[in-house]
């Protein structure tokens, strides 16, 4: 009796330690499975001690709860054996458990299985418990056989071939065999008074359960909960104090003098302070012991937390990261790649910085086999991977020869935006799951900490950077130049200005989308021209400015003419034969020889491209004093194109005049209406210059078209129309040969474009139509009416207005038509006729 | 880690996905592998000096330049560097030289070089086809290291040595002789002691060429059933345990009135086979050891490249042992007929269920051979297979290309080949062609030969004379051919002596002569057609 008390309480006390721990552990199935089987041990360990003491209510009570217990062992053991071995099918297990159930609950009620156990005074006066089983029995033992059976098939078959299982399964099937031999021998006679059942049964338990440890299904840290403290520091207590509760209240009585239930009352207290004493020495010994680490993982993680969402500079959060990893891993040897624009993975931050660069391509197996993982991967588990088959010898080379074993993926969402390599631990340990965790911890913190400086760095480098072009902007440029002037006074430092000619042409010619793309391509040009020898900017519109830290002037005009030269071949593609080919006006400074300010540097620079396009544009000036002269002189008025042009667009004209006289005519009164227009507008002188070229040359096609259509008596069929129509491109054909004056085709293509789109050539409407174009229309269409032609005669002033009225919205900008009418009227404008049947205004 | 280190350390998944994973992946998974392997290919091999005799100075930068630059080779195109082992032309060094038949006696030997990345590849899939051989679905395989494997292969340098060596590397399982035994031992001392120790510690793998595999098998069978030894003796020589068996199988065979067989004795694990003409064997083979053949496609200069699974139902290739090409069959055609015609390839997801293909490799990991003409022909078994969860291409092999006759996987007999032997042999023979064919179930090499008119009066003609004549030739210059005899005990030459001017007539029916190598089944037929025909003089006269 004392021996089955004293181990059946051992038992229980065992039993009710793993219970507490698992109780707070993970519930995966496996660990449900073996709660199961502990709660089935207590059932059949505890009902049968307490029917040993004869506890309160009664013993056929337990008799029965043991009973239950014993009943369910070989379903419940049956259901571990499944999970642990993962199996998905039941292989009967659940009829199994029914089975015995309702053979329990039978048993309750007949006693036909087990009967009550029948109680002796034995000899000693102890109390014995006879059984007196019948062959029944033998049905549940049958059973009992069948589902071990079905234990070792099930292990043969899974084992097959698979020496893990073999080793995993082999703490279980030990345990199976020591329960077995156990209850066993706790049938033979000369073995009474010793509990082999219950001694098999606790050493069956700790199997399954070292088995589970094996397995890495629980952390054996979870043993040391706080309630398992509890639990020891009562047992501890209870085992020291048990001799000296009676002496010490004797004393209490005695000595003290204080009544029986005082006494009492200070056992228990001084019971109760040695209990939590011993609890809490208990409790700080297991955290110095197993917790501690925990601990410290815990408080580092929350440091570099701290630390890493204090900063938004990438350099600080990766040391950081750097310190965690040698500091609570045990690192010898980290790296961490970077993702970067192009999608490569640049090597940003090595524990040492003695190593050297590296970068792992996008296409690299390592980086596509991490964004499928989620956590920490060995390197040994990669190379089992298929990924592994398609990586290059030279890349597993440079794996091993960083001794890398363990990598952890750094994601945002689903996106692998680095990835942190890490080699062996200190003392050549391994890496264990907890490392896994707090590597897992860490990473997480970290990539949200990077993606946060990598956002900043783009809002940064965007609010630095031009839109368009991805050259950096205006501002930049002054900080720049500033730095750069600063670090390079005892060197040179040159200064290209770069404004693209006539570009405003360019839009009005091909559309704002065309224009934007030329930008581009220039940017891409100066891009790949400065390479790494200096910084390009965008300052705006069409100019651009390249800051070379160490050239002098003459390699910087070297670089500037091979960028113009760049940019006039740009467009002379197949692809872009249509376009007009872009020129450069470029002007270059440099420092300390020809200024000594960032000021002087720009602005001479400045003065250089003004000299530039006042000479013609479509060159490199360089800086000189010769230059600030003739800007001082003041020699830089605005000259205008068409004074400098006058003889090219008279000849021109009295080409018409030879062909079509009328048409010569025609030209001049449109170029002076129309100058007047834009005068009335408000225009500036510049475009008034232009609008009155525009006007002179509008009809200029007009020479391809052959007189019999030109001066055809009556109306025009519908191809000599389409004829007709032509003289707008051939106009624009002529022009185009005539590179200095070019800026009036936007103009004289678009005359006979109609306000609502159904003109020619190209149906543009509304104010997609140039502005002068639009206003040509008007008044060409005016001049055309109130002139005689050889078919038909010439309209009254009024009429023409009417009919310019009416035409409002349709044919003509309804502004222009509104002013154009007001003027005639008000006599802004004077009436011009070629010819003498007129009508009176 | 080696494999057997794994057994004990990770599961069975684990290792399977690790080494037959590549049958998990799709059709583009693969190609990722095979144009990722080849790009690292073509950036070593074209800067070899190798590399630069074929491109003559140009440098691909692309698998499309790549195939364009680089023409369709044979081992002529390496002979010169590789047969005297210049290291320094290599894409990367070699470790180890293998050696394998070139052309008979005009070119006797190949040489291809193995670099380390080569051998590491050939271990790892040398395995996959092992669990594979073992297992019996996906995820399933059954290797312990307590297992004995018998083995019917060549030692080095010839290629079949190296895999009894890579697999050591992997796994201790012993090897029926021992590797260094068996190596001073002939092939029929190996034979015998390979089953005397197997009768002692039992067979778990057996691994050969069909055509070996079979004759090991046959001769298993005739040292079991006591012939060529007594039972007794045997009996003595073995466990008690296997005693009981042989004892218990006897007095079964007895019953069904039959031979004892291999698998009475022995419960074999996995059976691999490799070489030409398996599939006249594969029955045979499973009648006597109960378990099917594994199919496994390995050669001297490709490596070990595909193999089946437990499915046996075609064969899978490798994504990283080798860069695939294939000749359509057409095409191979059209080049055999004009040598100057460059023939189309497609790559593994070009191929198409049904066609057959000319295989063309490029050895990946530092390899020699780029672009290169195995002269092997397969026919696509389908895109994948439901069975096996499969979804990339699967192949059967069929055979050499028509124009080499491959005798059980022993022999290259080529056009060269039996021109040199009739022509050391002295005999008057006016024309020829030769066709390789089944009979009852075994490949023999048939040619048709037509005499010089003046010689039928001055020598003695017969067939059996003439194949007596050849025969002594082909052995002379070929110790392959000459092997077919002595270790398989095959004679597989067959003479046929056409009447004279019956490959003048073809030619004049035709248009065009009859082809030497392989003329199809229908030239054959319709030259059999002219052989039978009766002389002009009689046909359809009544008298």
């Amino acid at each position: 009796m004392v021996n089955y008390s004293g181990v059946s309480i051992i038992a229980l006390l065992g039993y009710l330690f793993l219970l507490l721990a698992f109780l707070a552990a993970k519930k995966t199935k496996v660990v449900k499975s073996f709660i199961a089987v502990l709660v089935t041990m207590l059932l059949c360990t505890g009902g049968s001690f307490l029917m040993r003491i004869q506890f309160w209510p009664s013993v056929y009570l337990w008799h029965h709860v043991s009973l239950l217990g014993i009943l369910l062992i070989p379903c419940v053991f049956f259901k571990f054996f499944l999970c642990f071995l993962e199996e998905k099918r039941n292989y009967g297990n659940k009829l199994f458990s029914a089975f015995f159930l309702i053979m329990f609950v039978v048993n309750l009620f007949t006693n036909v299985f087990i009967p009550l156990p029948e109680i002796v005074e034995g000899a000693d006066g102890k109390t014995q418990f006879l059984y007196h089983y019948s062959y029944t029995v033998c049905l549940l033992l049958g059973v009992a056989v069948i589902i071990l059976i079905q234990c070792i098939r099930l292990f043969i078959r899974c084992s097959r071939g698979d020496e893990l299982i073999k080793r995993q399964l082999k703490p279980v099937l030990l345990g199976i065999g020591i329960l077995t031999v156990g209850t066993v021998m706790s049938t033979f006679p000369f073995l009474r008074g010793i509990p082999t059942d219950i001694i098999g049964s606790i050493v069956f338990v700790y199997l399954l359960f070292y088995a589970l440890y094996k397995k890495h299904l629980f952390k054996l840290t979870l043993l040391f909960s706080p309630a398992n403290c509890y639990i020891v520091a009562v047992l501890i207590s209870m085992a020291a104090l048990y001799r000296f509760v009676t002496p010490t209240r004797n004393y209490l009585m005695e000595k003290v003098r204080l009544s029986e239930a005082l006494a009492i009352l200070a056992v228990a207290m001084l019971m109760l302070v040695i209990i939590f004493l011993l609890y809490i020495i208990m409790k700080n010994f297991i955290n110095t012991i197993f917790v501690r680490e925990e601990h410290v993982q815990a408080e580092t993680l929350k440091q570099f937390s701290y630390s890493v969402s204090k900063t938004l500079d990438r350099e600080i959060i990766l040391s950081e990261l750097m310190e965690v990893l040698s500091g609570v891993i045990g690192v010898t040897k980290a790296y961490v790649c970077i993702k970067d624009s192009n999608g490569q993975y640049n090597m940003e931050k090595a524990m040492s910085p003695l190593e050297d660069l590296f970068v792992l391509k996008s296409d690299h197996p390592l980086i596509e086999y991490m964004a499928k993982t989620d956590g920490c991967v060995l390197i040994e588990d990669f190379k089992c991977s298929s990924n592994y088959r398609s990586m290059w010898e030279i890349e597993k080379l440079q794996l091993d020869s960083k001794g890398i074993q363990c990598m952890v993926p750094m994601k945002d969402n689903d996106e692998l935006i680095g990835i942190i390599l890490l080699a062996k631990k200190n003392k050549n340990k391994q890496y264990t799951y907890d490392d896994f965790g707090m590597l897992s911890s860490v990473s997480s913190v970290c990539s949200m900490a990077v993606k946060n400086s990598s956002l900043y760095e783009k809002a940064y480098e965007e609010a630095r950077k031009d839109e368009l072009t991805g050259l950096y902007n205006r501002k930049c440029f002054y900080e720049k130049i500033t730095s750069a002037f600063e670090n390079s006074r005892d060197k040179s430092l040159a200064l290209i200005m770069l404004n693209v000619d006539d570009f405003k042409l360019y839009n009005q010619l091909y559309g704002n989308k065309e224009g934007d793309y030329a930008l581009k391509r220039i940017a891409e040009i100066i891009t790949a021209s400065v390479g790494g020898q200096g910084d390009a900017f965008r300052m705006g519109g069409k100019e651009f400015t390249i800051l070379l830290p160490g050239f002098d002037i003459y390699s910087a005009k070297l670089l500037a003419e091979s960028i113009a030269q760049q940019v006039r071949d740009m467009n002379s593609t197949t692809k872009m034969y249509r376009l007009k080919t872009l020129t450069m006006s470029c002007g270059i400074c440099a420092s300390p020889y020809l200024a000594s300010s960032v000021d002087e540097l720009i602005s001479n620079a400045d003065l250089c491209v003004y000299n530039a396009k006042r000479a013609g544009k479509n060159k490199v000036v360089m800086y000189n004093e010769s230059i600030e002269h003739s800007e001082s002189n003041g020699s830089g008025a605005f000259k205008s194109a068409y004074d400098e042009y006058k003889s090219t667009i008279y000849a021109l004209t009295a080409a018409i005049d030879a062909k079509d006289h009328y048409t010569f005519g025609h030209s001049q009164n449109v170029a002076y209406y129309a100058s007047e227009l834009a005068k009335a507008c408000g225009m500036s002188h510049e475009f008034i210059g232009i609008i009155n070229e525009a006007g002179m040359l509008h009809d200029i096609g007009k020479i391809g078209i052959t007189d019999n259509i030109l001066n055809k008596p009556g109306k025009l069929d519908a191809q000599e129309y389409e004829t007709m129509k032509t003289h707008v491109e051939n106009s624009v054909g002529i022009i185009r040969h005539l590179p200095s004056l070019d800026y009036v085709i936007p103009a004289v293509i678009s005359h006979h474009e109609r306000y609502d789109g159904c003109g020619y050539p190209r149906g543009i409407a509304g104010e997609d139509i140039p502005l002068m174009g639009r206003m040509l229309c008007v008044v060409d269409s005016f001049d055309a009416m109130i002139s005689r032609r050889t078919y038909k005669k010439a309209m009254s002033v009024e009429k023409a207005l009417q009919i310019v009225e009416e035409e409002k919205g349709r044919q003509f900008d309804p502004k222009l038509a509104d002013l154009f009418i007001e003027q005639v009227r008000n006599g802004g404008i004077q009436v011009r006729r070629n010819d003498s049947e007129t009508e009176a205004v | 880690m080696r494999f057997q280190e794994k057994l004990r350390n990770n599961s069975k998944e684990a290792i399977w996905d690790e080494y037959c994973g590549f049958l998990n992946m799709s059709m583009d998974d693969y190609m990722k592998v095979q144009n990722r392997l080849v790009m690292e290919q073509i950036e070593i091999w074209s800067k070899s000096g190798l590399g630069q005799k074929i491109l003559k100075g140009k440098k691909p930068s692309t698998i499309e330049e790549f195939r364009k630059m680089v023409p369709l080779t044979t081992y002529g195109d390496y002979a010169d560097i590789l047969l005297k082992k210049q290291d320094e032309y290599l894409p990367e060094k070699a470790v180890l030289w293998i050696q394998t038949t070139w052309e008979g006696g005009m070119h006797p030997i190949k040489l291809a070089p193995y670099t380390k990345g080569m051998l590491d590849t050939y271990k790892r899939n040398m395995m996959a086809a092992f669990i594979l051989a073992t297992g019996t679905g996906r995820g399933d395989f059954d290797i312990s290291v307590t297992d004995h494997m018998l083995y019917a292969l060549a030692p080095l340098p010839y290629a079949t040595g190296i895999m009894p060596l890579l697999l050591k590397d992997e796994i201790d399982i012993e090897y029926l002789p021992p590797v260094k035994e068996a190596a001073a031992m002939t092939f029929k001392e190996r034979n015998v002691r390979g089953f005397k120790l197997g009768m002692k510690k039992g067979i778990e793998y057996f691994f050969g060429l069909g055509s070996v595999t079979h004759y090991v098998s046959q001769s298993v069978t005739a040292l079991s059933s006591g012939k060529g030894g007594s039972g007794k003796s045997l009996l003595k020589s073995v466990s008690p345990a296997m005693a009981a068996k042989y004892l218990k199988a006897k007095k079964a065979c007895r019953a069904e009135n039959r031979e004892l067989l291999p698998k009475d004795l022995f419960k074999l694990k996995g059976f691999m086979c490799a070489g030409t003409d398996n599939w006249c064997y594969k029955d045979d083979l499973e009648e006597m050891w109960g378990i099917r053949p594994m199919e496994l496609f390995a050669g001297t200069e490709p490596t070990c490249i595909g193999t089946e699974t437990w499915a046996r139902n075609g064969m899978y290739f490798f994504p990283d042992a080798c860069f695939y090409e294939f000749i359509p069959e057409d095409e191979m055609y059209k080049n055999m007929e004009d040598s100057s015609y460059v023939p189309r390839t497609v790559l593994m997801n070009e191929v198409i269920p049904g066609e057959k293909y000319e295989i063309v490799i490029s050895v990946l990991k530092g390899g020699a051979f780029v672009r290169y003409r195995v002269g092997d022909v397969y026919r696509c078994a389908g895109i994948g297979n439901k069975e096996e969860g499969t979804s990339i291409p699967r192949f059967y092999y069929i055979d050499r290309v028509p124009n080499v006759i491959d005798i059980a996987g022993f022999t290259r007999i080529t056009e060269n080949s039996i021109r040199h032997s009739i022509e050391l042999s002295g005999l008057r023979i006016f024309d020829w062609f030769a066709v390789k064919e089944y009979v009852n179930n075994r490949p023999q090499l048939h040619i048709y030969v037509e005499m010089e008119k003046d010689a039928l009066t001055s020598i003695a003609v017969s067939s059996e004379i003439l194949k007596e004549h050849l025969g002594i030739y082909f052995k002379y210059l070929d110790n392959d051919y000459s092997d077919l005899k002595k270790i398989l005990g095959i004679d597989p030459l067959n003479i046929t002596i056409v009447k004279c001017g019956t490959f003048e007539r073809y030619k004049q029916i035709y248009g065009k002569p009859i082809r030497k190598m392989n003329p199809s089944a229908h030239d054959v037929a319709d030259f059999g057609a002219l052989i039978n025909e009766k002389p002009t003089g009689y046909s359809g006269r009544n008298f």
